[in-house]
């Protein structure tokens, strides 16, 4: 890697040279200069061999395990790095399908080190630390939690609010959606639950607005509880207090106040219908119904609309995608009492022993 | 027998049990307060279930209390007695020792009566928004649950000697002394928590009383 980067710089700093200044300079000149990079350049080779040696060294060599296309690169350990591999493969080429593939050229680096000693931890550059003795579905849960893939675009990162990446608790992460959705401190997220499909397009902020405000946040209570209860610190001491007015106008009961206001947070900040974890399951939901190529697809066009993109992903309408996502999270509500089926009679079981309990008390007994 | 049983335990215990009634019946009519207002916020149904799971840490308190507080009414005045009014009637000592029981049982009903009933005033009282149910019948009878559990615990423990509440927190200040021990030696033993897992989670005799108690959910 070092050589890589050496050599690329010795290039562009002789090509940043050359254009200009070559027609005055005499052909003796460019000679020794050269000579003078390509004595550089070994000197930088030289001492990043060295480099690279010391730390193969003390690492004692390094192992790859490959699993599909997933590689890690590792330090010799007892660590279950293969099983945990194994078990995330399949999770992760189901995602990423055909794009899976990249991970060939990217490997993950981990490091793991005794968890029982005080000795110095190996090194390797780049490398996660993990204790050997960490369990195989821990370390399968970091491998899905940081699968080292190529970052989507901005536009798609942006919308969704991170990295496409597997969801690890598939059914929590719905049943958290099914609250927000009945909790959400927006009208489109509650229209949505009830079943008005194009609010469930405004919730998941599918649509392209003008105005987001006004969108997401369409009632006057809903942005006056908004400004007062997530941005009024905000408001009373941003522009050195010049903003305190509105915030007071707002407070009182001014739509166009609360209004204005919202519109002046800056790009990004305005609190969406949903959070991340909507999203997520959106795309993991056209991602599936696309087969292997879905996340290809998803990538390939850029430019155009997030709506699209899933669709086109998805191989289906995103009306199609948007009405299977909200099934899902229909489907996925958690279980209000954490009492079991079987729960009362296990009480009524304990205190049937504790009556007992109390008619076997030695106080009762004769001797 | 049972009636005189049950009028002198409801002699001793008769304010434990008022007091304990009009406390599980202003619990969730409390819960609720707000969900009804004429200025309800957008945030109403996450605020709703935030002020109900805070209100609800009190339905277990109130339960393990007045289990307690029963079962130690119950036995009060015949340790003041030496057992001597109980050894001299003509039963045998375990049926004696059941009409206690339930005696002390019969009286805890009114606290799990008032709960049931207010838990139902206040959901048909209130706004419930989309998506938000109430669950008054089942909190009921976790709490009744959670109360008998409570009363069992405890009139076993007031039912023993001086002798057995000494076993046992021996064995407790035991368990703590093997604790402390293992963490000074670098001992990874975790006493603590295997005995927290047995006795706090499901089936463990505890366990009815962990948990969220929401009058007001999903």
């Amino acid at each position: 890697m070092l050589k890589h980067t050496t050599c690329l710089c010795l290039l562009t700093v002789m090509m940043a040279m050359t254009p200009g200044r070559l027609a005055s300079q005499s052909v003796e000149r460019l000679q020794v200069r050269a000579d003078s990079l390509l004595r550089e350049w070994r000197r930088a080779n030289a001492l990043a061999d060295m480099v690279d040696s010391l730390n193969h060294a003390r690492a004692g060599g390094t192992d790859t395990i490959s699993v599909g296309a997933l590689r890690i690169v590792t330090i010799p350990s007892p660590a279950r790095l293969r099983e945990a591999a194994a078990r995330a493969w399949p999770v992760i080429d189901s995602l990423y399908g055909s794009e899976a593939r990249q991970l060939e050229q990217r490997p993950y680096l981990i490091a793991p080190y005794d968890p029982d000693t005080t000795s110095p931890k190996p090194t390797l550059r780049g490398a996660t630390q993990v204790p050997w003795d960490k369990d195989v579905a821990s370390l399968a849960m970091m491998l899905l939690m940081n699968v080292p893939i190529g970052r989507p675009d901005s536009a798609l990162q942006n919308w969704l609010g991170g990295p496409v990446a597997p969801i690890v608790h598939p059914v929590q992460a719905r049943a958290a959606v099914y609250v927000q959705l009945v909790t959400a401190p927006s009208q489109p997220a509650r229209n949505c639950f009830l079943g008005v499909m194009n609010d469930c397009r405004t919730a998941l902020t599918l649509g392209q607005s003008p105005d987001p405000v006004d969108q997401w946040h369409p009632s006057a209570a809903e942005r006056r509880a908004l400004v007062s209860r997530s941005f009024a610190e905000y408001f009373s001491y941003s522009d050195h207090g010049a903003r305190k007015p509105a915030l007071q106008s707002c407070r009182a009961g001014s739509d166009s106040a609360c209004t204005e206001l919202l519109r002046s947070l800056p790009a990004g900040v305005l609190p969406r219908p949903l959070t991340y974890d909507a999203r997520a399951a959106l795309v993991h939901v056209a991602l599936r119904l696309g087969g292997r190529e879905a996340y290809h697809r998803l990538v390939a066009t850029p430019g155009t609309p997030i709506a699209d993109r899933l669709a086109a992903a998805a191989g289906v309408s995103v009306d199609s995608v948007v009405a299977l996502w909200r099934s899902e999270i229909l489907t996925a509500r958690p279980a209000p009492v954490t009492v079991p089926p079987w729960g009362p009679w296990a009480a009524l079981g304990w205190t049937a022993v504790f009556a007992v309990c109390a008619l076997r008390s030695s106080r009762w007994r004769v001797s | 027998m049972f009636h005189v049983v049950l009028y002198s335990q409801w002699k001793w215990s008769r304010l434990i049990i008022a007091l304990g009634s009009v406390a599980a019946f202003a619990l969730p009519l409390v819960s609720v307060q707000g969900a009804a207002r004429p200025d309800t916020s957008p945030l109403q149904a996450a605020e709703l279930l935030q002020s109900v799971q805070s209100w609800g840490t009190l339905y277990p308190v109130l339960a393990a209390a007045l289990g307690l507080l029963v079962a130690i009414a119950t036995w009060a005045p015949d340790h003041r007695g030496r057992h001597v009014h109980a050894l001299s009637l003509p039963l045998p000592r375990w049926r004696y020792v059941l009409l206690r029981f339930g005696g002390g049982a019969t009286l805890l009903a009114a606290p799990v009566i008032a709960v049931a009933a207010s838990a139902l005033l206040a959901t048909w009282s209130a706004t419930i928004p989309a998506g938000l149910q109430g669950y008054p019948v089942a909190l009921a009878i976790r709490f009744a649950l959670a109360v008998l559990v409570a009363y069992a615990v405890f009139f076993a423990v007031s039912a023993g000697t001086a002798r057995t509440a000494g076993i046992i927190l021996g064995l407790i200040g035991g368990v703590i002394l093997v604790q402390i021990v293992a963490g000074v030696a670098n001992i990874d033993l975790d006493l603590f928590g295997k005995v927290q897992v047995a006795v706090l989670n499901w089936p463990g005799p505890l366990a009815i009383f962990t948990g969220r108690w929401m009058l007001i959910d999903v």
